[in-house]
């Protein structure tokens, strides 16, 4: 079956966008974490996010989260020195993961319904709400028509969406497809996730003994998968190769993962199985890491389980301790983070490592980015609904 | 430095085995429908076959007419054990779920059953009404049970947990194709050995939000959901299950003026059939001026002179305008067409009409530029 190859990706992220500042900003350790500005938090007992305030939502009929994910789009467009015009429109796709859509339009419906009262909400707001328009929304940008969906599985969805790319050009359906995830900050999101008390009061701290939650965040994140032949005619820099997609569900609670890790422990399976390695050649595991003490949990006794005594010997890092949680962007920015670990070497740390959580003993990359030259990796994503989804990569050329 | 694992070399062998599998043929083994024209398939079949219509105004919903489920009661599918946290789409996918694993007589349980949805504006009730008691009560006033529906796979997720459906689990939106594109994605997850079964096809819940804005003049707001259980036929015939029908081509093509006959071409190249060998098709017209237009136009470029020949209907004048489910509510449609051989009449406009062959061509258009189409087949051993 035809190889899949990464030669293109587009952030925007709390710590920056661009591949570069992004890069940069993984392994110095740079913290996207900060106050939240985009609606007042006095109401609630916590007050950080990980917003990028820097990207300012035009004034359109497009959401902010198609926003974030067109600037992406574009941005992993000109890294693949690809422009849209040398795109075979008919063969070219768009998958994307997101959690919540474009909701700054329940929020603006409902400010309207609590100001004015509901009959004053213009009737076409909620015409613009339904996710399927984010990945529409970036066809018509750059003029495509092959597939385009929206797979909207919480917050494993950009893995998802990955897969699907994958999918698509490995059945031979498209050529080059623009896969990945993107959310925008929410209050709704937030004020769930500080209902539930899972949100962090200061900084993301995953593996940490002390680790006191997880912090709500927004991003984009989009790789240029593209068949291998293509990639190779045209002399592109290959990032990473894709190798499978294993998925499971916990079928076990909406919000809580399966405290036995099994869900967890199949999805990574199946990703293995899928790409035809065995355990001993995962050399990087990219954590879902939210910070929470359930996924600390979870997460490593399935790493623990699965991997045995070559568990501990497996540097697996959570960069959500730097830029947050961004939700459906979150496993799309962690894809490109590790096609970038296989083709530079590094693998990025997890910040705010102080006390590594001892129960386990694994690896967590604390605070200082690392030179392993991974060849293979995984890329770890759980979700609302009890979703698992583990992306197999591999360094190109082996 | 580093050396290959003998694994990694084996690479290029598994390729030529997925290579076989992407050639198992896909087969519908039962199918679960609830909606507005009734519920179950049995009473959706004599409703829709005796050009009935759903289509009413509603009380609910200041007098707009819709085509709801009134008096929606999953007790007798779901019993009443952990069903109050069960938003309407939740309520409306596990019940199609349970009728077609029962319909199929499926163990649940198996790591290897999956369940993919496709909807357009998932719970959004459950979204807005969580966002709303924040705003009116303060954030510390909220239910967290309420958040866990605020996640557009929200239904999906709940099912599972219903069902102990703990394979694949995905959502997918694209419009008004989302149907068929779960359909299709369900079979790829088949065919690369993801699952052994999945449940594919919808939902879309009726509340106040979605009818206010979403109402077009000539569009019916629907409900409901369908699903069909995809297995190969390989794994049906080892469980001694005769299936269905059988799931052909996929085609999708995606904001183009050529869009829909585009993703009707590919359905009828990968199926290898002809435009001719089409007996029946089942229509995505919905009331929508500019998207049935759209449509017929569509439809004589790719099928010409042959159309007159070709038998259409527009079940939607029937069950309204279900987005997320219609695509699988239409598949369900285009498969009681091919075993009764006869067309169901489309309400208010034309009769039931025999058909005569063995294929369907199913189509899920939207004017906001998806569109995806599907062929069905009766099945053949």
């Amino acid at each position: 079956m035809t190889r899949v190859v990464v030669t293109g990706i587009g952030v925007v992220t709390p710590i920056g966008s661009g591949r570069e500042t992004f890069w940069n900003g993984l392994l110095a350790g740079v913290s996207g974490i900060r106050p939240v500005t985009s609606f007042d938090t006095s109401a609630f007992r916590v007050h950080i996010g990980a917003e990028i305030p820097s990207f300012q939502s035009q004034a359109s009929t497009l959401g902010r989260t198609s926003q974030l994910a067109i600037a992406a789009a574009r941005l992993a467009l000109s890294d693949a020195a690809l422009e849209a015009e040398r795109l075979d429109p008919g063969r070219t796709g768009v998958s994307i993961g997101t959690t919540s859509g474009e909701p700054l339009y329940i929020e603006a419906y409902n400010n309207i319904r609590k100001a004015e009262g509901v009959d004053a909400v213009p009737a076409e707001m909620m015409s613009r709400y339904p996710s399927h328009v984010i990945p529409v929304h970036i066809a018509m940008e750059f003029g495509l028509h092959g597939p385009c969906l929206t797979i909207p599985t919480a917050c494993a969805a950009g893995n998802y969406a990955i897969g699907y790319g994958f999918d698509m050009i490995r059945t031979g359906r498209a050529d080059r497809m623009l896969s990945g995830g993107a959310d925008a900050f929410s209050r709704i999101t937030y004020m769930g996730f500080a209902k539930l008390g899972a949100i962090a009061p200061d900084r993301c701290q995953p593996f940490d003994k002390d680790r006191k939650g997880m912090v709500p965040g927004e991003g984009a994140a989009i790789l240029l998968l593209e068949r291998l032949d293509k990639a190779k005619e045209r002399n592109a820099t290959i990032y990473a190769e894709v190798l499978g997609l294993g998925v499971s569900c916990d079928a076990h609670h909406m919000t809580a993962p399966d405290p036995s890790g099994e869900g967890a422990i199949r999805a990574m399976t199946a990703a293995m199985k899928e790409s035809n390695i065995a355990r001993e050649d995962v050399d990087y595991i990219s954590a879902h890491g939210t910070g929470t003490l359930s996924n600390d949990r979870v997460e490593s006794l399935a790493v623990s389980t699965l991997f045995g005594s070559r568990a501990r010997r497996i540097p697996m890092s959570s960069i959500k301790s730097m830029l947050g949680h961004t939700m459906g962007a979150a496993s799309a920015l962690e894809a490109a983070a590790c096609s970038l670990a296989l083709s530079t070497g590094w693998v990025p740390p997890t910040i705010n490592l102080e006390n590594p959580d001892p129960e386990w003993g694994l690896d967590y990359v604390p605070n200082k980015a690392r030179r392993i030259y991974p060849r293979i990796v995984l890329n770890n994503a759980y979700a609302f609904g009890g979703n698992n989804a583990s992306l197999c990569l591999a360094r190109y050329g082996d | 430095m580093l050396t290959l694992s003998a694994a990694t070399t084996l690479r290029f062998a598994w390729r030529g085995m997925g290579i076989n599998g992407m050639n198992q043929r896909i087969v519908v083994t039962a199918a679960g429908v609830i909606s507005a024209l009734g519920i179950g398939l049995e009473e959706f079949s004599l409703n829709l076959y005796s050009g009935r219509t759903a289509a009413a105004p509603s009380p609910r919903f200041a007098g707009f007419t819709v085509a709801e489920i009134a008096d929606l009661d999953p007790q007798p599918w779901l019993g009443s054990k952990g069903i109050r946290t069960l938003d309407r789409s939740s309520r409306l996918l596990a019940i199609a779920a349970k009728m077609a694993l029962d319909g199929a007589g499926l163990e649940t349980g198996d790591p290897a059953l999956g369940l993919v949805c496709g909807t357009v504006l998932g719970s959004l009730h459950s979204i807005t009404s969580f966002d709303w008691s924040g705003l009116q009560e303060g954030p510390a006033w909220v239910n967290p049970s309420e958040f866990a529906n605020t996640v557009i796979n929200a239904a999906a997720g709940q099912a599972a947990i219903k069902h102990k459906l703990r394979g694949v689990n995905s959502t997918i939106c694209a419009g008004l194709a989302s149907g068929l594109f779960a359909i299709d994605y369900a079979a790829d997850a088949l065919r690369f050995g993801r699952a052994k079964a999945v449940l594919a096809g919808g939902v879309e819940e009726l509340c106040d939000e979605s009818v206010r804005g979403f109402a077009e003049a000539g569009v019916v707001p629907g409900e409901g959901s369908a699903l069909l259980l995809l297995e190969t036929a390989e794994d049906a015939a080892k469980r001694g299950r005769t299936p269905w029908l059988e799931v052909l081509g996929f085609g999708c093509f995606a904001l183009h003026a050529d869009g829909a006959a585009e993703a009707m071409r590919q359905a009828l190249e990968k199926s290898a059939i002809a435009p001719e060998q089409v007996a029946c098709i089942v229509s995505s017209a919905s009331g929508s001026r500019t998207g049935d237009e759209m449509e017929a136009r569509a439809l004589e470029r790719v099928f010409g002179k042959q159309l007159a020949k070709i038998p259409v209907c527009a079940p939607k004048a029937a069950f309204g305008e279900a987005m997320g489910a219609a695509g699988a509510l239409c598949a369900v449609v285009a498969g009681l067409s091919l075993h009764r051989q006869q067309i169901p009449p489309t309400a208010g406009f034309t009769a039931s009409l025999p058909i005569s062959g063995e294929y369907a061509l199913v189509n899920a258009f939207g004017c906001d530029g998806n569109n995806a189409s599907l062929v069905i087949r009766l099945w053949k051993p």
